[in-house]
């Protein structure tokens, strides 16, 4: 009974949070002339209409821009893995010269807004030659500049008891034993709360695609999106809300893998 | 194999990821001609850039050994794109200019001149238009298409309420004005005469024009005094007081979206170019198209266009200055792209390209012909780019509206803040 | 604070023998520190340093993005000073970080507790729940917003049935920041995930030790769960700062970057944009840049001097 109560309340509350997603899901699948003029809940006509246009609004299909998605976010999860999750255990594990300087540019480089990074950075890349590949979107990722992660991961490395890597030395683990068999396993939800962001905003992002994807059979989705919709007339709602929808359900789908994973980190790894 | 689909090619095998990706997104990258290879930067919707990626394609197929780099993004992220490769000096070789920046980036010498071209044929041009065309007496920039300002109204709402616009002698801002307000107090459905847009900033040019003074002036300062922003604000007060305007919750904001206000009004404001794209959100109405109302002792020469440019890089290779002219007489001259691409950028601005314009223009485009050919067959007296600086002009004057159509401050008070806003903003950035 | 007692012994009680040996020598560490550090360091100097002492170089010059960069000394910070626009910039900014930032936070923690653990079909409701967020800065949201803030959208709708006929929520520069702050608490995702990822780290022992002494939930909670989270809120509370500080996107989105009506949405950030893109004083901007930097470091700063009074690490010795 008690729990009956709860879900019912639960679900309420879940309704009123994504009461604005089920508003576009239903305008996606109204005439697009009618998107804006008649909102509401019921609408008077259902066509696919806005998917087939949506999908082909461009001169490449959307499918195109999904793979280019797909490309720079697994890309961009491999590289932050890999890097931050080093540099990481380095600043909260190591002792060495240099560890709170580092630390500190670590998060000064979270603090500097990112518009005024963007003209020395584009200088940077063009004069490498990289503009219009994805080496300028990837390639940072695999040097963990992205210092939320770095931070993030620093932060669950601390809260794992210093006395599991302690035993390790007894044993005469070095750095990297530890780092490999105590240190990641027991992150494993920091890792996987780090895939999951990386994911979201990589497959979110526009400035950085947009400055460096110039033609089109390179857009990311969000930089299609975007070109969908004119921001002079405002055509073309009904095309965007459908592709906008497609656009979620591979981060969605992600999201609800990769949530399984973030088990119990330590209580699984036989502590005993 | 060209060029970009080799390195691309390199890219996805390098990272060694989504090897089926790779291959699918190879597939679909069609290849081009190898040859001179020209990048082409424009704005716009999805709509815009299948034609001109399709007009590009016709291009390139015309004339063996060019190809062609499409750069395209939506207006805002176009300006913001062509900022950043502006400061990186890295730019495309053929590119459109957005209004705010035409004077900038002259200032920056970013435009080449286009009068020494072989490849360019600008025969069709009479000298007169040629030199409306210079920027401080240099041939740099050409314009693809001719915008002017013009009210649209829906005809379908006239019929219904059994109206009739002012006939062209009384078409002026007082009997438009009293006009909109009767309509006002007769029409259905609580509908109103028309959308508070004293933020359309053509509009707002040929009210300054027919009171003898400019947006901007030949050495690059405001050309309007308080005065005559004040009258203007005026004009849409009276409106918005006798509830003949939306008020600004009513359309979303100072700058009324065509889909909140297209079924609520009766009439708009804005550019002539609009009503090819927009029509057609409303299929069940009929719109009709006209020039803005005249003052009755209007200032002569009052009349004018807005010319929509392209450049050619000033740092564009020796060697690509033919093929970026052909794209150019490509754009400009040539007549078959009006059929791929339509008139959603507006009138041609080329004489003999404005009357092939007919054969390829819907209903709602030829409308739209008809009063730019009207506009521009007017004398007119020179007309100057915004200057470097005015990056901001239409920000301070959204707060100006805003502060007006709030209430909260006088006429007066606001028109004076804007021009002393806008001011301080040019003197910075001389 | 009573809480602080009760946790350390629980705590510091864990399952394994107590550390013995003293680390390593300080120069091996440092050798294998960098090459852990090797991508971190080459992405510092590469990516990341040589951009931001360019900006800082820039905060000093006027630069149009056009011409080269002309120095011009301290010009740039004076200006700053007598700069409407800028202050309103920064109390639009001060206001939405005060209020945003706890409120979004203490829903986030709330529900990652609730979803936690003890009841079925869980999983189901946390993606619902992290929905809004993947939704992320879609140009769709400002169009969603219209739907719901808007004057004829769903709340004043709502009102209507009340008989209270409302205006648009955007465009009134009383209330327009309010649902700028109502965005931020729907897309509540990511410190909720964090939590949830916190919550899951807490190893298993601690709490059968709990229970050994006897402790019920209530008291679990607040002397194991809350106590072991601190590290994790306190990371969610520096970074929700820093990014309510250089919030940017909703504003830009919502009120197509003006940051209106009448400047009550202009965001510290979107000013800096404003000035830096569209009227090309990229000097100005970057010395904006700067100013934030120092005022959010001086924040962060803070953050960690007072987070030796509540935050909890399990490395501590």
């Amino acid at each position: 009974m008690r729990a009956a109560v709860r879900h019912v309340v639960m679900c309420a509350f879940v309704l009123v949070m994504i009461y604005p997603l089920i508003w576009m899901v239903v305008s996606s699948v109204k005439p697009g002339n009618l998107v804006l003029s008649e909102p509401g809940l019921t609408p008077s006509e259902v066509t696919f209409q806005n998917y087939r246009d949506g999908w082909n609004a461009l001169d490449e299909p959307f499918s195109l821009f999904f793979l280019n998605s797909l490309l720079v976010s697994v890309g961009s999860i491999v590289g932050n893995l890999v890097s931050c999750s080093l540099a990481a255990y380095a600043l909260a594990r190591l002792e060495f010269r240099g560890r709170k300087l580092y630390f500190a540019i670590t998060l000064v480089s979270v603090m500097l807004p990112l518009h005024v990074l963007v003209v020395p950075q584009y200088i940077f890349f063009s004069q490498l030659d990289m503009v219009n590949t994805y080496f300028p979107l990837l390639l940072p990722k695999f040097l963990a500049t992205d210092a939320f992660f770095t931070f993030l991961m620093v932060q669950f490395i601390r809260t794992i008891p210093r006395e599991l890597d302690a035993a390790a030395w007894v044993d005469g683990a070095g750095p990297f034993r530890i780092y490999w068999s105590i240190v990641l396993p027991l992150m494993k939800p920091a890792l996987v709360t780090a895939a999951i962001f990386t994911f979201i905003w990589t497959w979110n992002d526009f400035f950085t695609p947009l400055i460096y994807l110039t033609s089109t059979e390179m857009f990311t989705v969000p930089v299609a999106l975007n070109s969908m919709m004119s921001s002079e007339t405002a055509n073309g709602v009904g095309a965007l809300f459908a592709m906008s929808l497609l656009s979620l359900l591979p981060v969605l789908v992600f999201f609800v893998t990769a949530q399984k994973y973030l088990i119990r980190g330590i209580s699984t790894t036989g502590l005993k | 194999m060209n060029p970009v689909n080799r390195r691309r090619f390199l890219q996805l095998v390098g990272m060694g990821a989504l090897g089926t990706a790779g291959v699918t997104a190879l597939a679909s990258c069609g290849g081009g001609s190898g040859g001179t290879a020209i990048r082409y930067a424009w704005w716009g919707d999805s709509n815009r850039q299948q034609k001109y990626t399709a007009a590009l394609d016709a291009f390139v197929a015309q004339n063996p050994g060019i190809e062609v780099r499409p750069e395209f993004a939506d207006y805002d992220a176009f300006q913001e794109r062509i900022t950043v490769q502006t400061a990186g000096r890295d730019v495309p070789d053929v590119f459109w200019i957005p209004s705010p920046q035409v004077m900038s980036y002259h200032e920056a010498g970013l435009y080449r001149r286009l009068d020494d071209i072989p490849s360019l044929d600008l025969s069709a041009f009479s000298p007169t238009l040629i030199d409306s065309y210079r920027i401080d007496g240099e041939l740099n920039t050409l314009p693809r298409s001719v915008l002017t300002a013009a009210v649209r109204y829906n005809q379908t709402f006239l019929d219904e309420a059994g109206a009739q616009l002012p006939a062209d002698g009384a078409w002026t801002w007082d009997g438009l004005s009293e006009f909109l307000i009767e309509y006002t107090r007769t029409a259905s459905g609580g509908r109103k005469g028309i959308h508070y847009n004293a933020q359309a900033d053509l509009c707002f040019e040929a009210w300054l024009r027919q009171h003898g003074q400019d947006l901007w002036t030949a050495d690059g300062r405001m050309g309007f005094e308080v005065d005559a922003l004040a009258g203007w604000f005026e004009w849409w007060e009276v409106l918005r007081r006798a509830g003949a305007a939306t008020n600004l919750s009513e359309q979303e904001g100072a700058q009324p979206e065509w889909p909140v206000v297209g079924d609520k009004v009766l009439m708009t404001f804005g550019n002539s170019n609009h009503i090819a794209d927009e029509a057609p959100m409303f299929p069940d109405y009929e719109f009709g198209l006209r020039p803005m109302p005249v003052l009755a002792d209007a200032a002569a020469g009052h009349r004018f266009g807005y010319l929509s440019r392209l450049a050619v890089y000033q740092g564009i290779d020796d060697d690509k200055l033919e093929a970026a002219g052909r794209l150019v007489h490509f754009n400009i001259n040539d007549p078959a792209i009006l059929g791929i691409v339509g008139l959603s950028v507006g009138a041609p601005a080329n004489p003999q390209m404005l009357q092939a314009a007919y054969a390829v223009a819907n209903e709602d485009e030829k409308k739209m012909l008809a009063v730019v050919e009207q506009e521009m067959a007017e004398e007119q007296k020179p007309r100057y780019e915004a200057p470097p600086g005015s990056g901001t002009w239409r920000t301070i004057m959204t707060r100006g509206v805003e502060e007006v159509a709030l209430e909260r401050s006088s006429v007066a008070d606001a028109a004076a803040r804007v021009v002393a806003d806008i001011e301080r903003e040019l003197g910075r950035a001389s | 604070m009573t809480q602080e007692t009760l946790v350390r012994p629980v705590a510091q009680s864990p399952p394994v023998p107590a550390r013995r040996r003293r680390p390593p020598s300080f120069r091996r560490q440092g050798g294998a520190a960098h090459v852990f550090l090797l991508p971190f360091l080459l992405g510092l100097v590469f990516v990341t340093a040589v951009p931001l002492l360019a900006s800082l170089y820039l905060s000093f010059t006027d630069y149009d993005l056009l011409h080269d960069p002309e120095l011009i000394g301290l010009e740039n910070f004076q200006r700053m000073v007598s700069d409407e626009r800028f202050w309103a910039s920064v109390g639009v900014t001060l206001r939405y970080v005060l209020v945003s930032v706890p409120l979004q936070l203490a829903f986030a923690l709330l529900l990652a507790v609730v979803l936690d653990k003890g009841m079925r079909g869980l999983a189901l409701y946390r993606s619902a729940f992290y929905l809004p967020s993947l939704l992320g800065s879609s140009v769709a949201v400002a169009i969603l917003w219209r739907q719901l803030f808007g004057h004829e959208g769903l709340v004043n709708g709502v009102l209507g049935w009340f008989g209270v006929e409302g205006e648009s929520w955007l465009q009134n520069p009383d209330t327009a920041l309010s649902t700028l702050v109502v965005l931020n608490v729907w897309t509540f995702g990511s410190p909720m995930i964090i939590f949830l990822a916190g919550l899951r780290q807490i190893p298993e022992e601690l709490y059968e030790a709990a229970r050994v002494d006897g402790a019920g939930k209530v008291r679990q909670f607040w002397s194991v769960t809350v106590p072991l989270l601190t590290p994790i809120v306190f990371f969610n509370l520096v970074l929700q700062t820093i990014g309510a500080f250089q919030a940017f996107t909703q504003a830009h989105i919502i009120s197509g970057g003006q940051g209106g009506p009448l400047d009550s949405t202009l965001f510290y950030t979107l000013y800096l944009y404003q000035q830096g893109f569209q009227s090309f004083n990229m000097g100005y901007a970057s010395a904006m840049a700067w100013v934030l930097l120092v005022v959010i470091g001086i924040v962060t700063a803070a953050h960690f001097l007072l987070s030796k009074y509540w935050v909890f690490y399990g490395d501590e010795r």
